[in-house]
């Protein structure tokens, strides 16, 4: 894993899109660097005015993220050998944020009592419902 | 991901239509992956919680901006990403950026990528054109990678492009030869320039596609 803070660390750093330990290296190191925060500034500006990078294009529309299906799949263990590789390097390498949690959550699902999520919906419907039909 | 399946698009027409129902299934469906992403970073149950019903509502009040097109789970994932940001900050913890770089109105140009300034006033409509063009090119690339069964190949493309890492790290990683790792990205950069050029697209665009022409 290479140490330092490249550009494309900053831009996925700016959308949640690192893994959580990296997320926290660099807000540790934007405290002290304001040569960092320049950096980052600019690539906002440079978003507001529509030029985005491939790489940005490719993560923000998810474009090789593995289904829910195959994610689950995976848990099971009955993919074949070089699709189970390629989902490690994509979940623990490349460390895809939103792909983490559909599996943590797919784990979750089979250890958690079913009262507890529950509970959890019904305060998310009951704070949210009033908004139905607003637009 | 898949533009929104049909059976989003249905649901999400009956959230919009005002059905109770719906909306308990939309919550239902997404809320445990919502929580799972936030509460990785915040490390906090509760706090995690409070984030996910932030997302809801800030789904339900942006609804009626909601294209169709966009598939619902990266939409919810991104208004997450977005709510998340703002608590961190709150806690202090996320840094607020200064909103201007510098007075030098071009400052936000990297120095590599000189030939993009003129993009920099292209209309809207004509940004969005590009993106969906550059979109079309990398799918059709990604998925005739699955289709064959290339998962390292795909799992190297991941690491080059999306995380940003030089050949030798990747190669590294994926106990592959420095040299085979080039081929790929040459052979992957040709295709997409190849793909993004029949669309009639300028050069500036992407001025990376071209950058090792």
């Amino acid at each position: 894993m290479p140490t330092p803070i490249a550009q494309t660390d900053l831009e996925s750093y700016l959308d949640e899109g690192l893994p959580i330990e990296e997320m926290a290296r660099i807000e540790r190191a934007l405290r002290d660097d304001g040569g960092l925060q320049k950096q980052l500034a600019a690539i906002n500006a440079r978003r507001d005015a529509g030029v985005h990078s491939l790489g940005e294009v490719w993560r923000r529309h998810r474009l090789s993220c593995p289904t829910r299906e195959h994610l689950g799949s995976f848990l099971l263990g009955v993919l074949d050998k070089d699709l189970t590789l390629y989902m490690q390097v994509h979940l623990d390498v490349m460390g895809c944020r939103t792909c983490q949690a559909n599996f943590n959550d797919l784990k979750s699902r089979q250890a958690e009592e079913p009262s507890t999520s529950e509970a959890r919906r019904k305060k998310y419907f009951q704070s949210s419902a009033g908004h139905l039909r607003r637009g | 991901m898949a533009p929104l399946a049909a059976s989003d698009q249905l649901l999400v027409a009956r959230i919009r239509s005002g059905e109770a129902d719906a909306w308990s299934e939309l919550i239902a469906r997404f809320e445990g992956r919502l929580l799972a992403f936030v509460e990785g970073r915040l490390g906090r149950r509760a706090s995690g919680e409070d984030v996910v019903q932030e997302t809801f509502l800030g789904f339900l009040n942006s609804l009626p901006n909601f294209e169709d097109s966009r598939p619902l789970e990266s939409y919810l994932f991104s208004i997450a990403a977005h709510k998340l940001t703002d608590h961190l900050r709150r806690e202090g913890r996320r840094p607020t950026l200064p909103m201007a770089v510098g007075a030098s109105s071009d400052a936000w140009e990297p120095p590599d990528r000189a030939r993009a300034v003129s993009s920099m006033m292209r209309s809207g409509e004509r940004r969005a054109h590009e993106e969906t063009a550059l979109v079309a090119a990398l799918s059709q690339q990604i998925d005739r990678l699955r289709s064959r069964g290339e998962w390292q190949k795909l799992a190297c493309l991941e690491l080059l492009f999306v995380r940003g890492w030089a050949n030798r790290d990747v190669a590294n990683q994926l106990k592959m030869s420095e040299q085979t790792v080039a081929n790929f990205k040459f052979e992957f950069l040709a295709r997409i320039r190849t793909l993004v050029k029949k669309q009639d697209l300028s050069e500036d665009v992407f001025p990376e596609l071209f950058e090792s022409e």
